[in-house]
C-alpha cells in the first residue's frame, strides 16, 4: 500500500465530530438525525459491522423545544431493578429540571436501536445543557450538522435601524392611537 | 397372460441403510449431543436448519439490497439529493445502472458519482 492509499484510508475512516445545535429543536426529530451520524449512516462506506460512526458534540440541551403539549403529558419511565416498587414516572418538565440534557439522552438512546453497538454509540455523543463545551472537545470539532427548523428571529434581536429600513405599506399617521 | 400392472410397482431397491443415514449425518456432524449421532433427532435438526438456511439465502438479497439503498441515500445526502430524484434522472437519461453499481460509484469512485449526478440534473 503506497502512502497515498494509506492517508486516502485514514481520512476515510477517520472519526469526524459533528457539532449540533439544539436550540429550539424537536429533540425526538432530532435524535433520529443525530443517530444517523453517530452510526455512521451518512457516509457512503456504511456497513453495519464496520465501525464507521462519528462524534456528535450537542449545545444548547436546555433550549430544546418539545412539540404541543408533551411538557406536561409525556412521561419517562425508569426502573430501578429492585422489586416491588422500583419504578417511577417523571414528566417532561420535571426531568429537564433535574437534567438539561436527560430528555436528549434519552430520546438519541431510542433512536440508535437496541443493538450491542449501542453503548459504544451513546459513548460518542456529547451533551451539554448550554454553549459551553470544554476546549478539548471543541478543537476536535470540524462539521456542523445542519438543524432542522429554522430558528426564528425575536423581534427584540433586530436592531433600532433593522426596524427602522424593513419595507413597510403605509406609516400611521402622528395622530394615530394604538390601543 | 401378461400383468403389467405389477412390474410397475417394482422400483430400484434403496441403498443401503448406512449409506441413506450417512447424507444426513454429514451436514449433521458439527452438532452437539445426540443431535449429531442419532438419526431420529439428527434428521429433525438438519431439516429445521435447512428451512432456515433457505430463509437466511433469502433475507441476504433484500439486505444487500438495503445496504446498497442506505449508501446510496448517504452518497446523494452528500451533494445536496435525495436517493429518488437521482434515480428519477437516471431513469430519464436512459442510465441503465443497478443499486449496486451506483453504490460501489459512490464508494470507490466518489468524482465519478459527483459528475454522473450533477450532469443528470443539468439535463
Amino acid at each position: 500500500m503506497s502512502s497515498m492509499q494509506r492517508a486516502k484510508q485514514w481520512a476515510t475512516f477517520a472519526r469526524i465530530w459533528h457539532i449540533y445545535d439544539a436550540k429550539w429543536q424537536n429533540p425526538f426529530d432530532s435524535s433520529k438525525t443525530i443517530a444517523k451520524y453517530l452510526k455512521g449512516q451518512h457516509k457512503p462506506i456504511y456497513h453495519p459491522l464496520s465501525d464507521c460512526g462519528d462524534h456528535v458534540v450537542v449545545i444548547n440541551c436546555r433550549d430544546i423545544a418539545l412539540p404541543g403539549p408533551e411538557w406536561y403529558q409525556r412521561v419517562f419511565f425508569h426502573h430501578t431493578g429492585y422489586p416491588k416498587g422500583g419504578a417511577t414516572w417523571t414528566l417532561a418538565w420535571e426531568l429537564h429540571e433535574k437534567n438539561p440534557t436527560k430528555i436528549m439522552e434519552r430520546a438519541v438512546h431510542r433512536a440508535v436501536g437496541g443493538t450491542l453497538l449501542r453503548k459504544g454509540l451513546m459513548a460518542r455523543l456529547h451533551l451539554f445543557p448550554d454553549e459551553h463545551v470544554s476546549e478539548d472537545l471543541l478543537r476536535h470539532v470540524t462539521s456542523q450538522i445542519p438543524q432542522l427548523r429554522v430558528q426564528p428571529r425575536r423581534l427584540d434581536s433586530y436592531s433600532e435601524e433593522e426596524v427602522r429600513d424593513f419595507p413597510k405599506v403605509f406609516d400611521y399617521p402622528a395622530d394615530h392611537v394604538i390601543r | 397372460m401378461v400383468f403389467l400392472t405389477s412390474p410397475a410397482w417394482i422400483r430400484a431397491a434403496k441403498p443401503d441403510k448406512f449409506w441413506r443415514r450417512r447424507r444426513t449425518f454429514r451436514l449433521s456432524a458439527h452438532y452437539f449431543g445426540r443431535a449429531r449421532n442419532c438419526y431420529k433427532t439428527a434428521i429433525i435438526r438438519v431439516e429445521k436448519a435447512l428451512s432456515y438456511a433457505l430463509v437466511g439465502r433469502q433475507q441476504k438479497k433484500k439486505d444487500m439490497v438495503q445496504l446498497w439503498e442506505q449508501r446510496l441515500e448517504a452518497g446523494c445526502a452528500e451533494h445536496g439529493t435525495s436517493l429518488p430524484v437521482l434515480r428519477q434522472g437516471l431513469m430519464r437519461c436512459n442510465v441503465l445502472l443497478n443499486r449496486k453499481t451506483l453504490a460501489d460509484l459512490a464508494i470507490w469512485e466518489p468524482r465519478t458519482f459527483k459528475v454522473r449526478g450533477s450532469q443528470l440534473a443539468m439535463e
